[in-house]
Order: structure tokens, then sequence, then C-alpha cells
């Protein structure tokens, strides 16, 4: 009475392992290929022309106010609809970004795949939109921006 | 009798608010309409969202002149919008949404002296 008991006990446990193995592959799986793709590439999170270009953030503005002006008009009202603290650190990531070199931009664009946990993205997703989430956007604004003054505070407005 | 001169005031505030609305289509659409006209479509809202910030560009001095509002127009307009069309472009925004701009667009045509 007790061994046969015993071996269905052994029949489960085996079932369950089994379960795990089926599960845990599963999950694998699922979370491999995403990694995979949250890769960052020449264009992606952050266009190329971004990476490469000497313009500082109030030129890329310009040209987008200029060159892409409902784009322009939307970061902006975007913007303003933020707490006064966010709209300045947005200021100052963008500020931040255009003083790295190139190779410290592809850095950051590597950081920016993986590193969700980002205050200023937490706190407004969409602050950089005129600056990298659009590639025709970026080619406009880099096309441009080195026919403006590199430093008119205006354009944040 | 005086029930017959509230009936004919009520159907007429009736019809007054009722047919406000269509007597006074959204603005936006007749300009898409009067767009239309000069052979530009595209996106109405697009179209709208440029015409307004045209003006703007234009009452605050960013744009100096509607030569430099003209200018601007033609980088935002689809390639192979001809120059009239842009200056049609031009004046139909400055007629729809800011005509306090229309003296601007008139010394255009002023020959200079």
């Amino acid at each position: 009475m007790y061994r046969p008991r015993r071996a269905r006990g052994t029949r489960q446990r085996r079932a369950f392992r089994a379960g795990i193995a089926i599960l845990g592959g599963t999950i694998a799986a699922t979370v491999f290929p995403a990694t995979a793709a949250a890769d960052a590439t020449d264009d992606h999170p952050i266009p190329h022309r971004m990476i490469v270009t000497t313009c500082t953030a109030e030129q890329i503005l310009s040209a987008a106010r200029d060159y892409a002006p409902v784009y322009y008009e939307r970061y902006i009202i975007d913007k303003h609809n933020k707490p006064p603290e966010v709209q300045q650190a947005a200021i100052d990531n963008a500020h931040y970004f255009y003083s790295l070199s190139p190779a410290d931009r592809r850095a950051y664009s590597e950081e920016m795949v993986t590193n969700f946990a980002d205050p200023m993205t937490a706190s407004w997703p969409n602050w950089a939109k005129i600056f990298f989430n659009n590639k025709g956007i970026a080619a406009k604004e880099t096309d441009h921006c080195a026919d403006y003054p590199p430093d008119d505070q205006s354009v944040w407005d | 009798m005086r029930l017959g001169k509230f009936c004919v005031v009520a159907a007429m505030t009736a019809a007054a608010v009722a047919l406000a609305p269509s007597a006074h289509a959204d603005v936006d659409t007749d300009f898409a309409d009067e767009l239309h006209g000069y052979g530009i479509y595209g996106q109405r809202d697009y179209n709208g969202w440029l015409a307004k910030i045209t003006c703007r560009r234009l009452g605050n001095g960013l744009d100096s002149s509607t030569e430099k509002s003209a200018e601007f127009l033609s980088h935002n307009l689809p390639r192979g919008t001809s120059t009239a069309q842009t200056w049609q472009f031009l004046g139909t925004a400055i007629n729809t949404y800011c005509d306090d701009l229309m003296p601007r667009l008139a010394s255009v045509a002023e020959p200079n002296h």
C-alpha cells in the first residue's frame, strides 16, 4: 500500500520537473528575442545623424521650428505642460547629450535602450522626441541646423 | 394671437440655434475648401496648423515680412507646390486666421516709391 503511493509521488515530481523545464524554456524564448530586439543599432534609438552632428540643441530646435514647424509646435506645447523643473531637466539633458563626443553619444544611446528607470524618461517619456524619435525629422534638423546661432535659448519657449 | 407670435419667435430662435453652426462651418474646413480651389491639398489638420503658425510668426516678428512668411511656407508645403500656390496659401491663411495682418500682405502688392 505504501510503495505504490511513493511511485505515484515520484511520477508527480517528474511531471512537475518537466513542467518547470517547459515553462523555463518558454520564458527564455520569450525574454531573449526581446533582449536582442532592444539592441541599439546605427539609427536606433538615436538616429546616426544626431550622433555625429556638431550642432547644439538650440540649433537643432531652430531648424525644427523652421523646417518641421508642426512637429516643433507639438513638442513645445508638450514641454509647456510639464512642471518647470522637468522642463529645465529636459533642457539640461539635451545640453549634456550634445556636449558629448559621438562615441559617448553612442554609449548614451545604448544606455537609453536598457535603462527604463532613468528619472528624466520617467517624468517625461517624450522629452527627447524632437531630437531622436523620427529619422525624417532628424534629417531635416541636421540638414539646416548649422545655419542658426548656437545658443538662442528662445527656441525653448 | 399672442400664442402664434410666441410660436414664430420660438421657431426663429430654434432655427438660429440649429442653423448657426452650419452657416459658420468649421473654419479649418473653410480654409481647406479654399485651398482646394487653388489646387492645394494635403492633410487638413496639417495645413490648418501650418497656417496658424505662419500667422503667429508674422505677428510676433519671427518672420519680418510676408516674403519671409512665403519662404517659411515654401519649406513646409509639399514638394511641387508652385510659388503662386505658396502665396495663395499665405493669403488664405492670413485672411482666415489673422485678418488683422492683411495690410502686411497688401503692402507687397503696392509699387515701391
